[in-house]
């Protein structure tokens, strides 16, 4: 953690006590990305969605990959849209071409996306206090975090859009002293297009990159600003003219949800509490940053990045719209344990109280990071490698009140975390199975199951609900298609669908047998006779 | 007109007491914004709302933020 330069002068004890804790810092956050790699793993196993929405998403690509459009119109069969930009699903095209609808792709995909984040943020924390130890322990802070931990491995655009955003952010930080400045910025705002056509949310990496540019080059920030408005109205306006509109109403309006404050404060303090270290951190720096120092584009981009987090109340939202806040505060926190260091580590030679004050850093910061990886600690409980650790730290085996025996996690309830048995996998194929013997299209809440029995995709539930709740639904033909009975059968978890889709199929189907699957009870309808 | 030439241009720095001036109006203009939207009747409910109170706190803190830079002068933002 303390380079040599400043390590000659410390007590050998003190030394080691530090060198010790930077392990012990270095082996905790490890310890989560093992947990995140293990998941990782357990995830490519599963071929059904762990997340409703994984199997949507590749479903796009299918559809891309035959030719066809993912902006649909939703009231004529198969009632199905995507509701989110493009990029995500055409980067994985490609992919689903060469290897098939398997979600395997896209959750290696993501995963990497995080490796990737955790990288660009390791590499500015370095690049900005040359601080090795302290890049890695900022870089695996990201990674261990609850939220990039449920999210990262899934089949989901989201931390393709944070990739990208924070590449832009970590390109425009590096404006002022490359050679090819113009170049530089170009291929800033164009990793922000591909962002902001991935999920409209990274307007916080556009936010940042703009003020930024703004404060350091008024003009540039404008001229820039308007070329980028003009790009992005163009490619707006070509992907309305070539889905009729769909891309507008499914995208925009269909996302447009009222929102609940009480939602928004409950992640906004689940993720200050999660991340409390981390985010205190960042703050502080923001603070050196905007009075002691000049305004950074990271100090810009984790302000930025709470906004989306707030925004978090609405049906449909998460945690992790403050993923892109929480990469932001790793680096704030680097570079400003970094920049105390360094600055320490200058008066060092000659005064005695910074001495001291840069031996109680190498204490204080290991300890720091260990604070945070408690705070964010998250483990099976049913794993050999991670099995022993529970046992070590105290977390009992069975716990009232726990959701999920064979999962430990700080955020309490999730429905995302725990391991895949062979169960689940077996449950999935047997729901397929069923599906495969019945004739028709089959109407299902999740799309892995008609994707692996080989039918086409019918309906994308939250959409149709959300049109539903807008009244912007016509629901004509599918209610007369269900009340035909023309599905061969219906699969429901949570019935995320219009009412009065719910209550035709309650008419014209019956539950004919309910399957566990991943904790959840799925029920399969057949027509009634 | 000279001195903004100059900003235009890249020739003078961004300083923290422009910078400053307009944190402190974005932070007036969300709070004036929210109270015009509630004046005006958009509002569902009489008075304000939790979203609108939420909001009136996030434009108090941004211009509160905004007024100490003011006070640090010239140097560059």
């Amino acid at each position: 953690m303390t380079p040599d330069t400043e390590t000659h002068r410390l007590h050998p004890a003190l030394l080691w006590l530090q060198r010790a804790l930077t392990a012990a810092a270095l082996l905790a956050l490890g310890f989560l990305v093992l947990v995140y790699l293990l998941y990782f793993l357990s995830l490519l196993r599963f071929p059904f969605d762990y997340d409703q929405g994984e199997g949507f998403e590749l479903w796009d690509s299918v559809l891309l990959a035959r030719g066809d459009a993912f902006y649909r119109d939703n009231t004529v069969f198969p009632f199905y849209s995507s509701n989110y930009g493009p990029t995500f699903r055409v980067l994985l095209t490609p992919l689903v071409l060469l290897f098939g609808p398997h979600l395997w792709i896209g959750r290696t995909w993501s995963f990497l996306m995080t490796v990737g984040i955790a990288v660009l943020i390791g590499g500015n924390v370095w690049r900005e206090v040359k601080r090795p130890a302290l890049a890695a322990l900022a870089g695996m802070a990201f990674l261990a975090s609850n939220t990039v931990y449920h999210i990262g491995p899934l089949y989901r655009s989201h931390t393709t859009m944070v990739f990208f955003g924070l590449l832009a952010v970590t390109l425009m930080a590096r404006i002022d002293e490359v050679r090819h400045r113009q170049r530089t910025i170009l291929l800033a705002l164009v990793c922000m297009m591909l962002a902001i056509y991935t999920k409209q949310l990274a307007f916080d990496a556009a936010l940042a990159v703009f003020v930024f540019l703004f404060l350091r080059k008024p003009r540039e920030s404008i001229l820039y600003g308007l070329a980028f408005v003009v790009a992005f109205g163009l490619i707006h306006l070509l992907l309305n003219a070539t889905t009729g509109g769909m891309w507008s109403l499914n995208a925009f309006g269909a996302n447009a949800n009222p929102f609940v404050t009480g939602q928004a404060e409950t992640f906004t303090w689940q993720w200050l509490s999660l991340h409390r270290v981390i985010v205190l951190l960042a703050a502080l720096y923001v603070v050196y940053a905007v009075y002691f120092d000049r305004i950074s584009v990271y100090a810009l981009y984790f302000v930025a990045g709470v906004i989306p987090g707030i925004l978090s109340g609405k049906w449909g939202a998460g945690p992790n719209y403050f993923m892109a806040a929480t990469a932001a505060a790793c680096i704030g926190t680097g570079v400003l344990l970094g920049v105390i260091a360094n600055r320490l580590g200058e008066q060092a030679g000659r005064n005695r109280p910074a001495r001291i004050g840069l031996a109680a850093w190498g204490v204080i910061v290991p300890l720091l990071f260990i604070a945070q990886a408690w705070f964010n600690l998250h483990l099976p409980l049913d794993h050999p490698l991670t099995r022993p650790v529970a046992r070590a730290l105290g977390i009992p085996a069975e716990a009232e009140g726990r959701f999920r025996q064979s999962y430990y996690d700080t955020v309490g309830y999730t429905q995302l975390g725990h391991l895949i048995t062979q169960q689940d996998i077996a449950a999935g194929w047997y729901i397929v199975e069923v599906l495969r013997a019945v004739p028709g299209p089959v109407w299902s809440e999740e799309a892995m199951f008609p994707i692996n029995a080989g039918k086409e995709v019918v309906t994308n539930p939250t959409q149709l609900l959300n049109l539903y709740n807008q009244d912007r639904l016509e629901m004509d033909e599918m209610i007369g298609m269900i009340e035909r009975e023309e599905f061969g059968a219906v699969v429901f978890r949570a019935r995320f669908y219009p009412l009065p889709v719910l209550e035709a199929i309650g008419q014209h189907y019956r539950v004919s047998e309910q399957v566990e699957m991943n904790g959840f009870t799925y029920d399969i309808l057949l027509p009634t006779p | 007109m000279r001195h903004l030439l100059d900003l235009w241009n890249g020739r003078k720095p961004i300083t923290k007491r422009l910078a400053g001036i307009g944190v402190a109006l974005a932070g007036l203009g969300i709070v004036l914004g929210v109270l015009a939207v509630d004046f005006a009747g958009f509002g569902k409910e009489t008075g304000l709302g939790p979203s609108q109170r939420l909001a009136i706190a996030g434009g108090v803190t941004v211009l509160l933020a905004g007024l100490p830079l003011i006070a640090l002068g010239d140097r560059p933002a």
